[in-house]
């Protein structure tokens, strides 16, 4: 402590010149700053809109998010792949402006649109500079009411979709990823995480139309504005002139969501040639409005939430198993599921599978040390922050958020429920969704190379990579 | 002016100063030298408490030796190693358990290590950073240890995907002539094996001496503090005689080639097209860059409408000066404007090259549409004003101009040289830089998975 006061007072006395310094230890540092979020204003227009505004002047930029309640689970069972679609070819055509006229309307206003579609929701972003934010609206507005979905732009879409799922399922990842899907969300709308080619190839621009007319109405949606804002008056005005006179439906029942009781599987998706074995552990969790997500969220991180957790710890730095060893926890508006993943070489798949199954187990029998606890809470705080530096990642922080029902205080309080979660109770959450007796294994590789060894684990149902 | 000073003078939001250019946004730049010669340039900005801690290296992959591909790559898994002060582990944990992220990256001129934390650990990344610059640990088993990191990696990011290793290691053969610029930068395994402690004593010494780095801190920082902190923490690792770059200079004549390689791990053909290109911030480098801007920036570009849409050709397209490992930002000569296009299987690579080349002699021979021009440029404006928003990206540019052309204020007027380029300098440019004459083109071709993918790489493993 002498020292350190000493130092400080030549530091003052010599100016700028080069001082002793411990090097020995890190420089003691003040706490992490408290940071507000910039305030939050929302209101509904009165056919049930939704509308967030958030002014943030920084740069002269404007970024816009529409969304619905409208993505993959309320696909039709023969019809997986809808809406996604939809919301790939709403920017491809309206009433009033062809797919070109709307490329080029977007890139005069320094923008960008697009559509996209995820479990949850379906969400039409955009972005431009904010001296166009009247302009950028008008585009949104026209694409989410009035695109016509044209049979060609339909059909490159479908080409392309074909061409992307054949990519897609070339890579490992994706098999286990879909894999686990399959496995721990059964037959509720969250197995499937892409569509079939089949349903591809049976989509036509009315289908479209159907879902778009089902879905996309305005007490279905929320619109969210961050940027460089004229003065509320003027925003609320822009805004309601183009989604004033949006008519409101009635929306049908959502989808009904019966996941399986977990129970223990082994699942190998041979993929003959594969010179690694994916590895993915997992189960179903809970979602984020329940007392157990910031408890489990936080077991997660500990578990394999970046390169100080145990999974890169052990599994990478220490076994040299892996180039990657992580987990995570994602969660759905009604269900979660949270995974372990690595991938390894051939031969070393026996005590890598056993390393992640004993590092989950571990997290379910030993209560987490308090120093790694509050080194994994100060990750979580910073990476929070983090995220907030850029328009988008705020966006997609509210969007998330009103997306997954989570209450409006959720990213102003995040941080302190962080920090409040206690050892015992990430132990009970790793006990109930950590703990490997009910997980579920996928190994996406080489049956010939690593069927043996698997069945040492136990029964392994063998599957074919598409 | 009055603007700028009622501005500093509100010290709640200390906001980026809003100016007259075309970004209409200034990034505040303070920069000096210690003695030692570590360039450090300061940018405040104090809206999120977050900073960047950017340390640039200016050596890359480029001035490796024969014998020694990859080892630039190597180097840098080194330095996460541990040091005298932060030993192996440290590194990572002290960053990531106070909520920072980190990461390090080696190109072809240039070698980067950042940290981006909560405000308050500043000091904890400059401890760091000038811990591993004055005293890293090399040693037989670090060394051993990230050789096989390294292998994985390779295993995992390249060997593993399609179109990687022709990219990475093909490419360069048929773009340039000088091995400096010609030999696969991730390197071989019989290389990286080759590598001993002294190899990476050697390079350390060399390279990574305060002279021959710059360090970028941008975000919510006090000048005065941060200054006595790079002052306390560098100001006494000594200085090493100023390292040469290599020679990189290629033959005056450019010899059109084509190369067929074959990658098992591709289901869809891909081919790449590149042009020798101009002088880093010559005017035909601001031109070129205007004319990729017009070839692929946003949905309305050209190949965009015309080949992915129109002739439904092509399904992909990646396109820069610079690419594949550079980008406009870091160009340094020589370097091409190339591209890489994913493509449907009904066309022929020679066709889509005739696309490509048709759309580019379009633009040869037509003046350009001025309102086209100006909708390009405003997605220019756009795209340079977006990539400011988050810390990172300004230390990173910043740093880029610090290190390679000796002024980090171009990141606020290199803009304006952009949108400066008229009609005629595009069509000039077009004309000079991408003819049939001066191009070289690698088709991709999906080969039965039984064969094993071309390249180098991987000999030195079986």
């Amino acid at each position: 402590m002498l020292k350190r006061s000493f130092c400080v007072l030549t530091l003052a006395a010599l100016g700028l010149s080069a001082q002793t310094v411990d090097r020995t230890k890190a420089p003691a540092t003040g706490p992490i700053p408290g940071y507000k979020l910039p305030p939050v204003f929302e209101t509904k227009l009165p056919n049930g809109l939704a509308v967030v505004l958030v002014e943030d002047a920084r740069f002269p930029l404007v970024t816009a998010r529409l969304a619905f309640q409208a993505g993959s689970k309320f696909d039709p069972k023969d019809l997986p792949g809808l809406a996604e679609a939809t919301a790939a070819v709403l920017t491809e055509g309206t009433k009033t402006r062809t797919a070109r006229q709307i490329s080029e309307e977007t890139d005069a206003i320094g923008g960008s649109l697009s559509g996209a579609a995820g479990a949850d929701s379906l969400g039409v972003s955009a972005g431009a500079l904010s001296d166009h934010l009247k302009q950028m609206l008008v585009l949104m507005a026209d694409v989410a009411r009035n695109a016509t979905f044209p049979a060609d732009e339909v059909d490159l879409h479908k080409q392309n979709r074909i061409q992307g799922l054949m990519a897609q399922r070339a890579e490992p990842a994706f098999l286990a990823e879909e894999k686990m899907a399959e496995v721990v969300y059964g037959s509720s709308p969250y197995s499937h995480i892409a569509p079939t080619e089949a349903a591809v190839q049976t989509l036509e621009p009315k289908l479209l139309a159907g879902f778009r007319d089902t879905y996309l109405v305005p007490n279905n949606a929320t619109l969210i504005l961050i940027g460089k804002l004229p003065a509320r008056a003027e925003v609320l005005k822009d805004i309601t002139e183009q989604f004033g006179t949006w008519q409101q439906k009635q929306l049908p029942a959502p989808p009904k969501m019966d996941t399986p009781a977990p129970r223990k599987q082994i699942v190998l998706v041979d993929r003959p040639g594969s010179v690694q074995a994916d590895i993915h552990v997992g189960r179903l969790a809970p979602t984020r409005v329940s007392s157990e997500f910031f408890p489990l969220m936080v077991g997660n991180s500990i578990l394999g939430g970046g390169t100080n957790s145990r999974m890169f710890r052990n599994i990478r730095e220490k076994e040299g198993f892996a180039y990657d060893a992580h987990s995570q926890y994602d969660t759905h508006r009604d269900a979660g599921d949270l995974e372990a993943v690595t991938q390894v070489r051939n031969d070393v798949i026996e005590p890598a599978l056993k390393a992640v199954l004993s590092e989950l187990d571990q997290m379910a029998t030993t209560p987490v040390a308090n120093e790694e606890l509050t080194n994994i809470k100060n990750f979580m705080a910073g990476i929070y922050l983090l995220r907030l530096e850029t328009q988008d990642g705020l966006a997609n922080q509210l969007s998330s958020m009103k997306m997954l029902g989570l209450p409006n205080d959720y990213l102003e309080t995040y941080t302190t429920k962080v920090r409040s979660v206690e050892p015992d109770q990430v132990l009970a959450v790793a006990k109930k969704y950590m703990a490997t007796g009910q997980a579920v294994v996928v190994v996406v590789g080489d049956a010939s190379k690593i069927g043996d060894t698997l069945k040492k684990f136990g029964d392994v149902t063998v599957t074919k990579a598409n | 002016m009055k603007k700028r000073i009622v501005c500093s003078l509100l010290a709640c939001a200390a906001f980026l100063v809003q100016s007259a250019s075309s970004a209409e946004v200034t990034i505040p730049i303070e920069k000096y030298q210690l003695k030692n010669g570590l360039r450090v340039i300061l940018s405040k900005d104090n809206a999120v408490p977050v900073v960047t801690v950017y340390m640039i290296y200016d050596v890359g992959a480029r001035s490796e030796e024969k014998g020694h591909t990859g080892f630039a790559h190597l180097f840098e898994h080194m330095m996460f190693e541990g040091s005298a002060n932060a030993p192996k582990g440290t590194h990572f944990a002290s960053v990531e358990s106070n909520g920072g992220t980190l990461n390090g990256s080696t190109h072809p001129d240039f070698t980067d290590y950042y940290e981006v934390l909560p405000s308050n650990k500043l000091a904890t990344a400059l401890w760091l950073e000038s811990d591993r610059m004055r005293s890293l640990s090399i040693n037989e088993e670090n060394l051993k240890n990230q050789k096989e990191a390294v292998k994985q990696e390779r295993r995992l990011s390249f060997d593993n995907q399609p179109y990687a290793t022709a990219i990475v290691d093909v490419w360069p053969t048929v773009m340039f002539k000088n091995w400096q610029s010609s030999h696969s930068l991730i390197g071989s395994f019989e290389d990286l094996n080759a590598s001993s402690v002294a190899d990476v004593s050697k390079f350390f010494k060399t390279y990574y001496a305060p002279n021959n780095a710059a360090l970028v801190i941008v975000g919510d920082l006090q000048i005065d503090a941060a200054k006595k902190l790079i002052e306390t923490y560098f100001a006494d690792i000594p200085s090493q005689p100023q390292p040469k770059h290599p020679d990189m200079a290629e033959p005056l004549e450019f010899q059109a080639t084509t190369k067929v390689v074959k990658d098992a791990l591709a289901r869809v053909p891909a081919v790449v097209i590149g042009y020798p290109g101009p002088k880093r911030r010559s005017p035909d480098f601001y031109a070129l860059n205007m004319v990729d801007a017009i070839l692929t920036a946003g949905d309305s570009s050209r190949l965009r409408q015309n080949l992915v849409k129109g002739k439904q050709s092509v399904l992909q397209y990646e396109a820069n000066l610079g690419w594949p490992f550079a980008s406009s930002l870091d160009f340094r000569d020589p370097e091409p404007y190339a591209m890489n296009l994913i493509y449907n299987p009904k066309f022929t690579a020679k066709q889509i090259v005739d696309q490509v080349q048709e759309e580019i002699a379009k633009l040869q021979n037509t003046p350009m549409d001025p309102k086209e021009l100006e909708r390009v440029k405003t997605q220019v404006r756009a795209i340079t004003v977006k990539g400011m928003q988050d810390s990172l990206s300004r230390a990173r540019t910043l740093a880029q101009y610090a290190i390679t052309d000796g002024d980090p204020g171009l990141i606020n007027t290199e803009l304006d040289a952009m949108l400066a380029v008229t009609p005629a300098q595009i069509q000039a440019a077009a004309k000079k830089y991408l003819t049939p004459e001066r191009r070289a083109v690698m088709e991709i071709q999906p080969a039965p998975p039984t064969q094993k993918p071309a390249g180098p790489g991987v000999k030195g493993d079986q």
